[in-house]
C-alpha cells in the first residue's frame, strides 16, 4: 500500500490524537480543513481512518430580527400603542401597521368591528415572541422557528464538522513504521542532472484521480464534415470554385431558365437587395431562350422576358448560380467542378429551417456523359460519404431534365431524401455555347451534418455551444 | 408542390385496378405519398405535372404506366353553336379567354371534389394565385348563350356565390372573403372583368368570384367553362387539362366559338425525336422498337419514322413538354430508374482546390495550433451587432436586404469579430478560458471575400497575449510586407490596440476590447480579439 506523504502525515498526527476534528488536525498539519478532509477520505479508502460528518444547525437572527428582539415584534409595538379602541384609518398610519394588523388579529390581541379596532383585555406572549426570545438567548428550538423563518427574521446556518478517527489497521501500519520524508513532485533540473532524485521519496500519482480536463483548439465539427466532402471531391478529380454571395437575378434565376413568374423568385422566398446588376454580354440569348426556346427544340416559356427583372440582385438562393457561371467561363469539355457554399432562403428560422445553409454542388461536363453516369457519380459520392445504400427516384427541378432525387438508407429513419440531381436543360447550357451534357447534383450538406452529428437543431452548427464543440470527438469512422 | 387527394373508390373505378397496385407505382413516376387514410390518400405531385392534379389525371397516367391502357388518349371536341365575345376594352386588364362546354356529366361527391380540387390546384400552379389564370365552372342550364366577356363599370351589381343579396363589384372586393383575398389583382383598374349571358345575367367576376346563379351542384349535367387570364399559353393549357379531366370522368366536350374562333383544341402536339439522341443522353441501348412501348406507357402516341427518328404525339394536357429532353425523361421513368446501370464515365480530370479555401485551411491550422477553437457563425447579421455594440460607425460595405425575415438578419456581415463576441455571449456559463476563431466570407458591398478573426475571454486576457498571437499568425503566413501601426478603433481600448497595415492600407486590427463593448455583449471578463483581411495573402 503506497500512501501519499499527506496521508502519512495525517496518520502520524492521529497516532497521537486517536480522533480529532478536521480543523484541529489542519492547525497541527499547517493546512486547511478541506485538505485534511480530502487526505482523510483517501486514507479512509484504504481502511486506515474513519471519517464522519456531523451537521449542526444554528439559528441566527437577521438584521431585522435583531431589531425586533430588542424592540419587540411589530405586533407588540403596535398593540402597545393602542389605548382601548382606535379607528382602523388611524391605526393604519402606524409605520408597522401593515405587518402588525394580521398578527395582532391572529394572536387575538385586537378585534375589528365596523372599522374600529378594539384591544383585548390581555395580550399574552405569542409563540413567535417566545421563539424570538429563545433564539436571542441562544437556545433555539427548531420546531418553533418556522414562522420567524418565513417572516425573514431568522436564517438557518448549517455547520459541518468532520471527525477523523484512526482505525486499528491504521494503528498497526503506524506501528510498523512509515517513511515521513517529504515527497518530491515535479523534478527539478538540479535533481535530474546531479542524480539526487535517486535519494528522494518520489510521489506516486494515483490514476484513480481523474486528470484535469483540458481542451485543445480544434476545427468545428461541421468543418470536419465539410472538409471531408471537399477532400472526397478533390480525390475524384473535381476542381473547386466559389463566388459572391450577392448575385444578379440573371445568374441566380434567368440563366437557369427559371421562368420570370416562378414562385421561388418572389419576395417571400428570396432576399432581394436594392442594387442593380449589369447583364453580361450575350444576355439576348437568354431572353430568346425564355421567349421561344432560342435555337433549340424548346418552346421556351412564351410571353416577353423583362430585362429589368433580370438586373435585380439577390443573396444567392442556390449554388447553381455559381455553377452556371463556372460553365460559362469553361465551355470546353471536360469540366468537373464543385462548390461548397452558403446559400440564402427567406425562411422563418426554426430547428430544421435556416435562412442560410451550406450547399454542395458538383457538375460534370464532357462528350458522351449520360444519365447513367450521373447515377454512377451519385452512387460513388454517397458511398464515400458513408451511405452504402442509395436509390433513385424521379424528381422535378426547373433547370434539369431528366431530374433525379437520390435517397439513402439511414438506420432508424429509413430512406432519406438527400439532395437533387439531373442533367442541365439544353435551355440552360446552349446560350453559353456548351454543346455537351452537364451532369449536376446538389446537396444540402447541413442535413448530412445533422444525420452524422445526431443534431436536433440546425442552429447548433452556427450558434454553437462551446461545450458541444469541446465534447464532440474530432475523429469518427466513415 | 401540390397535394392532391385521391379517393380510393373513385381512383380504382377510373384506373380499373386495385389501390395497392396504384400506390406502389405512384412513387415510381415521382410522386410522394404524404398520408394514407381509410378511404383516401394524399399525394404530392411535381409543379410541372399539372395534368396529375386530379383523380382523373392520375388514373389516366396509371392506366398507362401499369399497362392497362397505353398510348395517346384522344378527346374529340363536338361542334356547338355557342358563342362568346371578348370586349376589346379588356386589353390592358385581363384580355385572354378560353372556353368549352362539357355535357352529359353525372356528378357524384368524389368527382365534384376532384374537379374542385383540380381547379384550386391549377389556380396556384399555373394561375400564380389567379393572377395569370382563373377558372370558372357554370351550370349551363341556368344561362342563355351567347355569352359576353366585358370590361364592366365597378358599380355593377350581382349576387356572388354563397350570398343571397346583390353586391356591387367594389363591395365584393371589400366584403366578400374571396374578394378580399384576390382584390390585389384587379383593384387598380377602372373597369372590372365580367362575364354575362344573352340576358345580361352575371356568370362571373373573374378572377374573383362566380355568380350564385350558375352554382354547380350534383344535379348539374352540362357545364360552361371559362378560363380568363393574361397569358395565352397558360389559359389554353388550363382549358386542356380541365376538359381532358372531364372527358376522363365521362363528359362530352363541345366547342365554343370565341369571336369567330372555334375553341378549344384538344389535339396532340407533334414532335419528331431522335431515338439515338435519347439513347446517348440516358446511356441506354434504345431502338425505335424499344422506345415506342416506353413512350406509349407514358401516354404519348408514337410511330417510327425514317432511321432513328420517332414521331411523338404529345397529349394536349402535357403542358410540361417544352423540349425533346422532357420526353427523354419520360422514357427514363418508363424504363425505371431502378433498372439503370450506374456507371462512372472515363472522363479524366485533375482536381484543384480553390486558392481561397486553401488559404482558409492553412489559417485555420495556425489558429488551432495557437489553442483557438473554430466556430462557424451565420453570415446574416444586423447593424446593432456589427456596429452599434462595437462602438463603430456603420460601414459603407454593409448591404441591407430589402425584406428581412427578422431584425436579427438584415445584412450580410462585413466583419467577423462581432459574430465571435456574439458566440462568447451565448457561452458565458461555459468554462474559461475560451478562445474561438472563424475564417469565412464577408461582404464589401456586393463583393465577397474572406477574413479571419479570433477572440479570447479569460481573467488574465491582455494586450500582450493578443499581440503575441497576431504576431505568430503573421509570421506563419510569411508575408513580410505587413507592418503594425497605431490605431484608434473605438471597439478596442485606447493604447491597447494595433492596426495591421499593408502599405498605407489598414488590413487588420487587434487589441483589448473596450469594456463598454464587453458589457454590451453581456460579458464580464477581459476580452481580446483580432481580425485580418485575407486578400493580401492570396
Amino acid at each position: 500500500m503506497e500512501l501519499t506523504a499527506n496521508e502519512k502525515r495525517l496518520l502520524a498526527e492521529l497516532g497521537n490524537l486517536g480522533s480529532a476534528e478536521a480543523s484541529v488536525l489542519a492547525d497541527a498539519l499547517s493546512t486547511d480543513a478541506a485538505a485534511v478532509v480530502q487526505w482523510a477520505h483517501l486514507a479512509a479508502g484504504r481502511g486506515l481512518v474513519q471519517v464522519s460528518r456531523e451537521v449542526q444547525e444554528e439559528y441566527r437572527l437577521t438584521e431585522e430580527g435583531e431589531a425586533y428582539a430588542r424592540d419587540g415584534l411589530p405586533e407588540r409595538q403596535v398593540v402597545g400603542s393602542i389605548d382601548g379602541e382606535i379607528p382602523m384609518g388611524e391605526l393604519s398610519r402606524h409605520p408597522l401597521a401593515k405587518v402588525a394588523i394580521g398578527w395582532m388579529r391572529k394572536n387575538n390581541w385586537i378585534t375589528i368591528d365596523r372599522g374600529i379596532a378594539k384591544k383585548a383585555d390581555s395580550t399574552p406572549e405569542s409563540p413567535e415572541e417566545l421563539a424570538l426570545k429563545k433564539i436571542a438567548a441562544g437556545v433555539a428550538d427548531p420546531g418553533e422557528c418556522g414562522e420567524l423563518k418565513s417572516r425573514g427574521l431568522v436564517t438557518v446556518h448549517e455547520e459541518v464538522r468532520w471527525i477523523i478517527e484512526i482505525t486499528p489497521d491504521g494503528k498497526k501500519l503506524l506501528e510498523a513504521g512509515i517513511d515521513l520524508r517529504p515527497e518530491v513532485g515535479t523534478l527539478t533540473r538540479e535533481q535530474i542532472i546531479s542524480g539526487s532524485w535517486r535519494d528522494e521519496a518520489l510521489r506516486r500519482y494515483s490514476l484513480a484521480t481523474p486528470p484535469r480536463r483540458i481542451y485543445p483548439g480544434k476545427p468545428h465539427p461541421y468543418r470536419q464534415i465539410l472538409d471531408e466532402v471537399r477532400t472526397l471531391l478533390l480525390e475524384m478529380g473535381f476542381s473547386e470554385f466559389s463566388g459572391n454571395i450577392v448575385q444578379s437575378v440573371f445568374w441566380n434565376f434567368d440563366a437557369l431558365f427559371q421562368p420570370q413568374d416562378h414562385p421561388a423568385r418572389e419576395m417571400q422566398d428570396t432576399f432581394y437587395l436594392d442594387l442593380t446588376s449589369p447583364l453580361p454580354d450575350g444576355w439576348e440569348k437568354i431572353r430568346d431562350m425564355h421567349e421561344h426556346g432560342g435555337e433549340t427544340s424548346s418552346t421556351g416559356w412564351g410571353g416577353s422576358w423583362d430585362r429589368r427583372k433580370a438586373e435585380g440582385s439577390v443573396l444567392r438562393t442556390h449554388s447553381t448560380a455559381l455553377s452556371i457561371q463556372y460553365l460559362a467561363a469553361h465551355p470546353e469539355p471536360p469540366v468537373k467542378g464543385f462548390s461548397l457554399s452558403r446559400v440564402y432562403r427567406r425562411e422563418s428560422i426554426d430547428p430544421t429551417h435556416l435562412a442560410e445553409f451550406e450547399q454542395l454542388e458538383g457538375i460534370v461536363m464532357d462528350e458522351y456523359v449520360t444519365f447513367s453516369h450521373l447515377l454512377g457519380f451519385l452512387k460513388e459520392f454517397y458511398h464515400r460519404m458513408g451511405f452504402p445504400d442509395v436509390r433513385f427516384r424521379p424528381a422535378y427541378f426547373p433547370y434539369t431534365e431528366p431530374s433525379v432525387e437520390p435517397e439513402v438508407w439511414v438506420d432508424g429513419l429509413g430512406w432519406v431524401e438527400l439532395g437533387g440531381a439531373g442533367i442541365f436543360r439544353e435551355e440552360v447550357t446552349s446560350p453559353f455555347g456548351i454543346s455537351h451534357p452537364v451532369l449536376a447534383w446538389g446537396l444540402g450538406i447541413s442535413r448530412v451534418a445533422m444525420l452524422r452529428l445526431g443534431l436536433k437543431d440546425l442552429r447548433q452548427l452556427y450558434k454553437s455551444d462551446i461545450d458541444w464543440i469541446r465534447n464532440t470527438p474530432s475523429y469518427r469512422r466513415i | 408542390m401540390a397535394i392532391i387527394t385521391l379517393n380510393y373508390e373513385y381512383l380504382e373505378r377510373l384506373t380499373k385496378t386495385d389501390k395497392d397496385t396504384i400506390l406502389k407505382a405512384l412513387p415510381m413516376i415521382g410522386s410522394d405519398i404524404e398520408r394514407l387514410e381509410e378511404d383516401h390518400a394524399d399525394l404530392e405531385f411535381f409543379p410541372d405535372r399539372t395534368d396529375l392534379y386530379s383523380v382523373e389525371g392520375v388514373a389516366r397516367a396509371m392506366r398507362g404506366f401499369l399497362g392497362i391502357e397505353t398510348g395517346l388518349p384522344e378527346y374529340p371536341v363536338l361542334e356547338s353553336e355557342i358563342r362568346f365575345s371578348v370586349d376589346p376594352a379588356l386589353a390592358g386588364i385581363r384580355p385572354i379567354l378560353g372556353s368549352a362546354v362539357i355535357r352529359n356529366l353525372r356528378f357524384d361527391d368524389a368527382s365534384i371534389e376532384s374537379v374542385m380540387a383540380l381547379q384550386e390546384a391549377l389556380h396556384w400552379a399555373i394561375g400564380r394565385g389567379r393572377s395569370k389564370v382563373a377558372i370558372g365552372l357554370h351550370d349551363l342550364s341556368a344561362i342563355t348563350p351567347p355569352f359576353h366577356y366585358i370590361a364592366s363599370p365597378r358599380d355593377r351589381q350581382f349576387v356572388p356565390l354563397d350570398y343571397t343579396e346583390p353586391m356591387t363589384m367594389d363591395q365584393i372586393l371589400a366584403d366578400h372573403p374571396k374578394g378580399r383575398a384576390y382584390a390585389g389583382i384587379v383593384e387598380h383598374f377602372d373597369r372590372f372583368p365580367l362575364i354575362v349571358d344573352a340576358n345580361d345575367q352575371v356568370l362571373s367576376f373573374p378572377p374573383i368570384i362566380n355568380g350564385e346563379l350558375t352554382r354547380v351542384t350534383s344535379d348539374t349535367t352540362d357545364i360552361l367553362l371559362d378560363v380568363t387570364g393574361t397569358d395565352e399559353r397558360a389559359v389554353q393549357n388550363t382549358v386542356a387539362i380541365i376538359c381532358s379531366a372531364f372527358a376522363e370522368a365521362g363528359g362530352t366536350i363541345q366547342s365554343v366559338i370565341i369571336d369567330g374562333q372555334k375553341t378549344p383544341s384538344l389535339a396532340p402536339v407533334e414532335r419528331i425525336i431522335d431515338c439515338d439522341e435519347c439513347a446517348r443522353l440516358l446511356g441506354l441501348p434504345l431502338t425505335p422498337e424499344s422506345i415506342i412501348p416506353l413512350l406509349e406507357k407514358m401516354r404519348f402516341g408514337a410511330e417510327p419514322l425514317e432511321g432513328s427518328n420517332v414521331l411523338v404525339r404529345v397529349p394536349c394536357f402535357r403542358a410540361d413538354i417544352m423540349h425533346d429532353w422532357d420526353i427523354f425523361e419520360d422514357v427514363a421513368i418508363a424504363y425505371g430508374f431502378d433498372r439503370f446501370p450506374a456507371t462512372l464515365p472515363p472522363t479524366f480530370t485533375i482536381g484543384t482546390e480553390d486558392p481561397a479555401s486553401r488559404l482558409a485551411r492553412i489559417v485555420s491550422g495556425i489558429a488551432i495550433g495557437l489553442g483557438y477553437t473554430e466556430v462557424m457563425p451565420f453570415t446574416l447579421t444586423n447593424e446593432r451587432v456589427s456596429y452599434q455594440l462595437m462602438q463603430r460607425p456603420r460601414s459603407d460595405a454593409a448591404l441591407t436586404v430589402l425584406h428581412p425575415i427578422s431584425i436579427e438578419n438584415t445584412m450580410v456581415r462585413t466583419d467577423l469579430l462581432p459574430m465571435l463576441l456574439e458566440i462568447l455571449q451565448l457561452n458565458t456559463h461555459r468554462e474559461l478560458p475560451q478562445r474561438i476563431f472563424a475564417v469565412g466570407d464577408v461582404n464589401d458591398g456586393a463583393i465577397t471575400y474572406q477574413k479571419v478573426a479570433g477572440a479570447a475571454i479569460h481573467p488574465s486576457a491582455d494586450f500582450s497575449e493578443i499581440y503575441a498571437t497576431v504576431d505568430a499568425i503573421l509570421r506563419e503566413l510569411g508575408v513580410e510586407t505587413l507592418t503594425i501601426a497605431e490605431s484608434d478603433d473605438p471597439a478596442f481600448l485606447s493604447g491597447r490596440q494595433g492596426a495591421i497595415m499593408n502599405g498605407s492600407e489598414k488590413t487588420g486590427c487587434f487589441g483589448e476590447l473596450h469594456p463598454d463593448v464587453i458589457v454590451g455583449f453581456d460579458l464580464e471578463h477581459p476580452v481580446i480579439g483580432f481580425e485580418i483581411d485575407l486578400r493580401p495573402f492570396l
